[in-house]
């Protein structure tokens, strides 16, 4: 994956972090593109968070969190399950591909669920290239 | 009492100057002076028919001044009521957008429902007030200013002059032309408002009577009162006449249909398209505060936008929060593009929304009774 793409992963405190975690301490390697920024449960991220990431420069956003049934908070990932079923059609209608959104579950003792998912979303982004949206901002 | 009823006013003056026999003014009064409700919240005629401003009556008196319809004045009045009257016993006059958006802000717990009485209308479609002038001396070969009183009947929009002339137009023939009904009417599939009390209209009806369609146990209260107490009078309609505003009702639907998918598919605007149009934005918040169901008292795109001086605003964090806060809500009533100082056609890519939303999740906006899924606190 070449190195100027970036991608944007949010991942639960919980299990998705605690994943990652793991993958690093066993030195699985994955791409370098992915930025993670913690959360304290995959439930408290909004859309407007996908958006702004987007908005700001990713060319992918990944959102991580527990189970169904794990959620240290007992229901956030539904919470997030429900808004994530609709970021693909949101960020279609405002002329992004919805394969460069990704949400997976992957607990805390899945570093290697993290490592594949990481290197196939990865590699997915790298064959759409970086996101060209071709919007030109006029300064008042 | 039998589901449909034709009912017209006991008063002649009001059946003259009402519309088809004055029913609603009537009632409105009724409510008022047997000091049912606090007030009444309705459309009135200001200084044109291309100019309606919504009224909050409390004298019976005045309620004479909202009868007539006022099709080329689009005004809702859903947040309205949430903004400034949550607090008293309402009578409302709604067409199905409104009727949809009191639907979603009593679920959001704006306002109790308990208190109202919501008179639906069957609409068929309003005109925007500035394309309509110039329709009118285009298609019809008059001046705007002369009509006193229009009326979309049979398929025509039909307008009355000052000397006592009428003339109508199809509407097919004006549509096909670009004209006519504004494009979220075109488009809008609810032409029967039935999460209301009652639901009047003249499809159906025979001169100078309404037809009534008696929803709620409210609504069946309602009427029987109005009856008692000598306002209005009613009589059972045929079943030929249910027959054919029933028929009257799935043709609307059909054409609908047929706007929806020629809007929403066929002739949906490009990605490129939408960029254009997204570059035109002046950042004026107009659709938001326009919107019925926008309500939040802290806004997150104020936020996102604070510091920001760059017009215009990227739209995956203006309009794209907008279309994730709502969208799934979007009752299609068009105001957002009505306000738009710069043509965006916003209504289409929200509603668009609205429309994924429903074949995912099943959630309509407006009629399902439950809140939009997302809001759901179960585990499933």
């Amino acid at each position: 994956m070449s190195d100027d793409l970036k991608v944007v992963g949010f991942c639960c405190n919980w299990c998705s972090y605690g994943g990652a975690d793991t993958a690093g301490t066993a030195r699985m390697q994955y791409p370098p593109n992915i930025r993670i920024i913690r959360v304290m449960c995959s439930g408290r991220i909004t859309i407007s968070m996908v958006l702004k990431a987007f908005s700001d420069g990713a060319d992918g956003v990944f959102v991580g969190g527990c189970h169904m049934g794990d959620c240290h908070y007992s229901s956030g990932n539904y919470k997030w399950r429900r808004r994530a079923n609709m970021v693909g059609d949101t960020i279609e209608l405002l002329g992004i591909d919805r394969e460069r959104f990704r949400f997976e579950w992957i607990s805390a003792s899945e570093g290697e669920k993290f490592q594949t998912t990481m290197s196939s979303f990865a590699k997915k982004i790298d064959e759409m290239g970086s996101l060209h949206r071709h919007f030109k901002k006029i300064h008042s | 009492m039998s589901k449909f009823l034709e009912i017209r006013s006991k008063n002649k003056d009001i059946c003259t100057l009402g519309e088809c026999g004055g029913s609603i003014t009537s009632i409105l009064q009724y409510l008022l002076e047997t000091k049912v409700v606090d007030g009444v919240l309705n459309i009135k005629k200001y200084d044109d028919i291309y100019d309606g401003v919504p009224v909050f009556i409390t004298d019976p008196k005045e309620i004479l001044e909202t009868a007539g319809s006022l099709h080329c004045a689009p005004t809702m009045v859903a947040d309205l009521i949430s903004e400034y009257l949550d607090d008293k016993k309402l009578a409302v006059v709604v067409k199905p957008c409104d009727a949809m958006a009191i639907n979603e802000l009593v679920k959001r717990n704006r306002f109790n429902s308990e208190n109202l009485f919501i008179i639906g209308l069957n609409c068929g479609g309003t005109l925007m007030p500035e394309p309509a002038q110039r329709m009118f001396e285009l298609f019809y070969d008059l001046n705007p200013e002369d009509i006193i009183k229009e009326e979309i009947d049979k398929g025509q929009i039909i307008v009355l002059l000052k000397d006592g002339t009428e003339k109508g137009v199809k509407i097919d023939e004006l549509e096909e032309k670009g004209w006519g009904r504004r494009e979220n009417c075109q488009r809008c599939e609810v032409k029967i408002p039935r999460n209301t009390d009652i639901v009047c209209g003249n499809w159906g009806a025979t001169e100078g009577w309404t037809f009534t369609e008696v929803i709620s146990e409210k609504g069946v209260k309602l009427i029987n009162d109005a009856v008692k107490d000598g306002f209005i009078e009613s009589k059972t309609p045929s079943d030929k006449q249910i027959e054919i505003r029933a028929k009257l009702e799935k043709i609307m639907e059909k054409l609908a249909d047929k706007f929806q998918k020629k809007q929403l598919n066929t002739e949906y605007p490009s990605i490129e398209k939408w960029d254009e149009y997204w570059n035109r934005c002046i950042e004026c918040y107009g659709c938001r505060d326009v919107c019925p169901i926008c309500w939040c008292n802290e806004c997150e795109i104020e936020r996102f936008f604070e510091n920001e001086s760059l017009t215009p605003p990227d739209p995956l964090t203006f309009q794209g929060v907008r279309l994730t806060h709502m969208s799934f809500s979007c009752i299609n009533c068009g105001q957002c593009e009505d306000v738009c100082p710069v043509h965006i056609p916003l209504s289409k890519i929200y509603y668009k929304a609205q429309k994924n939303y429903r074949e995912n999740t099943g959630y309509i906006a407006g009629i399902t009774d439950e809140l939009p899924p997302l809001y759901s606190p179960e585990n499933e």
